[in-house]
């Protein structure tokens, strides 16, 4: 056989590979080409001893390229048909993937965590640092230190549930659950020197008939910053970009005159009402105005920041407080405040 | 403070040019908080009426058939038993169907039309009861002739009334003129003075004023009035009384009434028939004093109490209750009028060592707590005395005004640049000079100095910032741009525990437990509900309310517990499976101190683990939470915080003895777990097996390792599994502690396999199949190796638990 036969052989012997049916087809044909006794290319190199010496390498060679290309051949179908054989198996393997699947329990933040981590973060990206302090505090702190001292008519806001401690208590050192987080002013004012930039969180108490706005344990947050040139403008501006950040753009927000004795000016920030958009004048949410109060704010004092022994032709500053609550409701929809410590799974597994 | 102003009142000292809820909006936003406008609730089928004909009812002597005109010919026959009816009268008539209120419950009604003595009576004339306006149910209400017939009433007829939280910083917006001033400088428009008469300088004969303690009373005057006519008030009076929410008495009453609701400064009216000695005094209590006072209550008055006494007696509690003695009766007919000031925060105290508190006080009571002006003083004497001329007859006979230390005018200098430097808008030098005059402050301007003089009503005005809100509040706050911060910011500071309390917080969420958070005060009596002996309480005895505002809420909880079975048993009601955490400060007394807040960390797992959703067990079976589940959650929890839970072992009081453990180090009890016992879970309709644990977190973020970071490992482990036989009372703490000293370093995780008892091992023993994984960080372990440490193990543990290795 010359060296085109050969050649033909690997073609022909390819044709027949590429097309066999099974694996006993295939079978056949390589015994048919490589079989050690029968095989074509067996036939083959047996007469290469019978070749003059010049020929062989050249044929050789010859017989060599045919087996290979027969074998790589022989494997690509073989990897061919395992495959279909594969594929046709999986085919049958059909699972009905509509039956419910293996549970994950599901485990939730409360509301006012995720709340408060909100609050959190937003004023994190207005340059303010997460602090926290003591819910259970001293009357000086509460309120004195806050331009409001015993016996002021400005104490009827912040109704008090006053705490006796089985220890003991010391008349001239009353203390109270703090009745907003504002006296962390004051501790933080103590603790460092401006510029500050601080957001408190945290649980607050008032003496107070609960309805659906309203409790008697709460949580608020508070915001103090002191620097040099810090004006109401800025005051403005810091709850509204955080009012834009929790609420979105289409939220309206309006900025009014309030009272409080630790700040001049004083203003208050409302939102429009989630519940009822200003179209119920009976709306158990807003109470009919159609705006809810998100939070009080102000100047800081500058009797305050001089009892904290800042310099107030130096330094001024801006705090504000809101409710953690208002936020969620006003966020979520959430219909009563109350509904936040029953703590009905059925009702916190929705946040 | 809430007070109601009568729009009609209120349009007496100041023109309203815009519409009321245009004005409401303006007085909100700059001014005073408007709670609500209200306006008269009548319907459309409440009309003016005219009396057509009045006939007599043929069945009844004591009824009358109107025939009533309401506009546009329409007439109704209606039966009425008044007797002051006339023909051609204006008179309110309710249709069938109209809301009025019921004379006789005085409630809400819905008009139904009925027969009367066999006479169908198709609507009805009102009386002034019935309309709401006041007291009168023995008549109809008699209307002024002008009225358009057939007019809906509340268009005619009615007040509007505006709702307005005063701030405690303005008193001077306790009155209808307060208000007014600030209507006219958010309106511009002319602020009227009220009419008043010109007080004589003379004193009167036989009334003298006397102030003994001047701190707690800074101004006392006195008129005193003859000739008084004791009587109804006017109509009118009554009405805005009424609409402003105070009851009419009698005229003299009223008036008093009447001069506090539109200056704001209470007056009081004595019978000076009554008073001893002609004199009125202010001072304090004697020992033991007592007045039965207005309210009928017999008093014994505490020592510091401010009392106006006359030569003999106390007669009333200063600026809060008046004396029973005194008081004005129907044959009155000289008046001592008292028109004073007082320390507020003396009138605090006392109304709080009384009881008056709030709302419960008297109005006059809650306006002396504020900083009244007593500028104020002169002016509520002179408009008094005035419409007590007008409408009771009285004749001034002569005042007298103690003012010992009149209080020095406020002047407050500073700089117009204090408005861009406080508000960070420029407010134009000219428009803060207008706005400042609307509020009726004296101004002076020089360059950038500004000397502004305060009303002398207002007592709120001290210092540049005081201005600065006058000003910015007047302009408006909407004229503020919104600017963030500039400046350099401050370096925060570090927070690792809130950090670490946060990164627990996610982990238990991650595990997937639901969060709670409950009240922190609680039912003390639930702290006697977590043993089921009668020995100490599991946690220290708690802080207390001492004025709750329910006994659920009376104490601050010493232990989270208490919260968590409470929690656990609500939920229970309606699901079978819970598995809640609460993160959450304990309050532990101090001594002398606030109490320490320490931060705690309860679970609770009770019913079904799974299935996860109620019914679904096709694929997980049924399951119940047990005592290893609750391990597993600390134990996780351990271990992503870097925890290692050391220790001394301590019973865990009310929980199971045999299946709970507490860890106590240094005296502080850092974490429990286990099984609540039974007998407590009982008390709290809660499942036998319910399992809790409880960690002291300020205890575990001290325990927390720093982790040092490493790569993993090169060389391959080598897996060997034994089987360790013991007696039954061998704990795994044991053999384990026993494997791994033996083991050493190459150790690198030890699992249980399985705990096996049977035939095969024998009775009262017990086989634990452990797997060990052995690494070399610095070769590849050959079998010869492996089997020396698997020797050594095996040596220790017959050594030291007497085990058998199979």
């Amino acid at each position: 056989m010359a060296g085109q036969d050969l050649k033909a052989l690997a073609d022909r012997a390819a044709t027949e590979i590429a097309a066999a049916a099974d694996e006993a087809a295939l079978e056949a044909s390589r015994v048919r080409y490589l079989g050690r006794k029968e095989g074509a290319l067996s036939e083959a190199t047996k007469k290469l001893a019978s070749l003059p010496p010049p020929e062989r390498p050249a044929y050789g060679a010859a017989v060599n390229d045919a087996k290979i290309r027969i074998e790589k051949a022989l494997e690509a179908r073989e990897a061919a048909l395992r495959d279909a054989a594969l594929a046709r198996e999986l085919g049958q393997e059909r699972e009905d993937l509509s039956l419910p699947p293996r549970r994950v329990r599901l485990g939730r933040l409360h509301p006012i965590s995720q709340t408060m981590r909100e609050v959190s973060r937003i004023f994190a990206t207005l340059g303010f640092e997460t602090v926290e302090g003591p819910e259970i505090e001293w009357d000086y702190y509460n309120f004195e230190a806050l331009n409001i001292p015993p016996g002021h008519p400005a104490r009827e806001k912040w109704q008090t549930l006053w705490i006796s401690n089985p220890l003991g208590d010391d008349p001239s050192r009353p203390i109270l659950g703090r009745t907003h987080t504002s006296p962390m002013q004051v501790r933080i004012m103590e603790e460092r020197r401006p510029p500050i930039r601080v957001v408190i969180p945290g649980r607050c108490y008032r003496y107070e008939a609960t309805d659906a706005i309203r409790e008697s344990i709460f949580f608020q947050y508070e915001g103090l910053a002191i620097d040099e040139k810090l004006t109401m403008a800025d005051l403005k501006g810091t709850l509204y970009a955080f009012a834009r950040q929790v609420f979105g753009s289409d939220r309206k927000i309006r900025f009014r005159v309030d009272y409080f004795p630790f700040t001049e000016p004083s203003a208050e920030i409302a939102f429009d009402c989630f519940a009822c958009e200003g179209k119920d004048p009976n709306c158990h949410v807003c109470g009919g105005d159609g705006w809810i109060e998100a939070a009080g704010c102000g100047m800081v004092h500058p009797d305050v920041l001089r009892r904290v022994g800042y310099d107030p032709t130096r330094y001024q500053g801006f705090a504000f407080g809101g409710g953690i609550e208002r936020i969620a409701m006003l966020k979520t929809g959430a219909p009563d405040i109350r509904l936040f410590y029953q703590n009905d799974i059925r009702y916190l597994e929705q946040f | 403070m809430l007070i109601k102003v009568p729009v009609s009142w209120l349009r007496e000292y100041v023109e309203i040019p815009i519409s009321i809820d245009e004005l409401a909006l303006k007085l909100h936003m700059s001014s005073t908080e408007v709670k609500g406008v209200e306006r008269p609730w009548w319907g459309e089928k409440v009309r003016v009426g005219r009396i057509a004909k009045l006939a007599k009812h043929p069945n009844a002597d004591k009824l009358l058939l109107a025939t009533v005109d309401y506009g546009e010919g329409r007439t109704k026959t209606v039966v009425t038993g008044a007797t002051n009816l006339v023909e051609g009268a204006i008179v309110p008539y309710a249709d069938e169907g109209a809301e009025i209120i019921d004379g006789h419950t005085g409630e809400r009604t819905i008009l139904r039309g009925k027969p009367m003595r066999g006479i169908q009576s198709e609507g009805m004339v009102l009386s002034s009861k019935e309309l709401g306006l006041g007291e009168d149910h023995e008549g109809i209400r008699i209307l002024d002739r002008d009225l358009p017939v057939g007019a809906v009433l509340r268009e005619v007829l009615g007040e509007t009334i505006l709702a307005l939280e005063v701030q405690p910083n303005r008193p001077d917006c306790l009155g209808v003129v307060g208000i007014g001033r600030e209507v006219s400088a958010l309106l511009g428009t002319r602020l009227m003075e009220p009419a008043l008469d010109r007080l004589p300088e003379r004193a009167p004969k036989g009334l003298d004023v006397r102030i003994d303690d001047e701190v707690a009373c800074p101004r006392f005057a006195a008129a005193l009035l003859t000739g008084v006519h004791i009587g109804p008030s006017p109509t009118w009076m009554q009405e805005r009384l009424i609409a402003a929410g105070m009851r009419p008495i009698d005229n003299v009453v009223d008036i008093t009434n009447y001069v506090m609701l539109e200056l704001g400064q209470p007056l009081h009216a004595y019978d000076h028939r009554q008073l001893r000695d002609g004199v009125l005094v202010a001072r304090a209590a004697r020992r033991g004093e007592t007045i039965r006072t207005l309210d009928g209550i017999d008093r014994v008055l505490p020592e510091r109490t401010l009392v106006i006494a006359d030569g003999q007696r106390a007669l009333g509690i200063a600026g809060i209750l008046g004396g029973e003695d005194s008081e004005i009766r129907a044959d009155t007919t000289t008046v001592a009028l008292e028109c004073a000031s007082f320390e507020p925060r003396r009138i605090g105290r006392t109304t709080a060592d009384l009881n008056l508190h709030g709302s419960s006080g008297s109005a006059a009571a809650r306006r002396f707590a504020w900083e009244l002006s007593p500028e104020a003083v002169p002016l509520a004497l002179a408009r008094a005395c005035r419409l007590l001329r007008e409408h009771a007859g009285a004749q001034l006979e002569g005042v007298v005004d103690r003012y010992p230390q009149p209080r020095p005018r406020v002047n407050v200098r500073m700089h117009f640049s204090d408005m861009p430097r406080v508000l960070g808008i420029e407010v134009a030098p000219e428009e803060t000079l207008d706005i400042l005059r609307r509020l009726q402050f004296t101004v002076a301007a020089d360059g950038d100095t500004l000397i502004a003089t305060p009303p002398a009503v207002r007592t709120d005005i001290a210092i540049a910032e005081d201005i600065v809100e006058e000003v910015g509040r007047i302009a408006g706050y909407d004229r503020l741009p919104t600017r963030v911060p500039d400046g350099p910011l401050p370096l925060a500071e570090r927070h690792p525990f809130e950090d670490f309390r946060e990164r627990a917080r996610d982990a238990l969420v991650g595990f997937g437990l639901q969060e709670i958070v409950a009240y922190s005060l609680i039912d003390p009596a639930w702290l006697g509900m977590l043993k089921a002996d009668d020995g100490d309480c599991i946690a220290p005895e708690p802080l207390r309310v001492i004025n709750p505002t329910t006994v659920a809420q009376s104490a601050a909880r010493s232990t989270l517990r208490a919260s968590l079975l409470d929690t656990a048993r609500r939920n229970l009601r309606q699901r079978t499976s819970l598995a809640i955490f609460e993160i959450a400060p304990v309050y532990i007394p101090r001594r002398g101190d606030l109490p320490d807040e320490r931060t705690t960390i309860a679970i609770l797992l009770a019913g079904d683990a799974s299935p996860v959703k109620e019914g679904e067990t096709w694929l997980v079976g049924n399951r119940k939470w047990d005592v290893r589940d609750i391990h597993g959650i600390v134990q996780g929890l351990a271990d992503l915080l870097r925890v290692a839970t050391r220790g001394e072992e301590a019973p865990a009081p009310g929980m199971h003895p045999g299946r709970s453990l507490a860890l106590t180090d240094g005296g502080i009890t850092h974490l429990i777990w286990g099984q609540l016992d039974p007998r407590v879970a009982g008390m709290w309709e809660l499942p036998d097996e319910t399992f809790i644990a409880e960690i002291d977190l300020v205890s575990w973020h001290r325990a927390a390792q720093t982790v040092k970071i490493a790569p993993p490992p090169r060389y391959p482990a080598a897996r060997r599994d034994l089987a360790v036989v013991v007696s039954e009372t061998t704990r795994y703490a044991d053999v384990e502690a026993a494997i791994r000293s033996a083991a050493g370093r190459e150790l690198e995780s030890l699992g249980l396999l399985d705990v096996y008892r049977g035939a095969q091992i024998g009775e009262g023993r017990k086989s634990f199949a452990v797997r060990l994984v052995l690494r070399s960080p610095t070769t590849t372990l050959a079998d010869a190796d492996v089997d020396r440490v698997v020797r050594r193990i095996a040596g220790r543990l017959q050594h030291e638990v007497s085990a058998t290795i199979r």
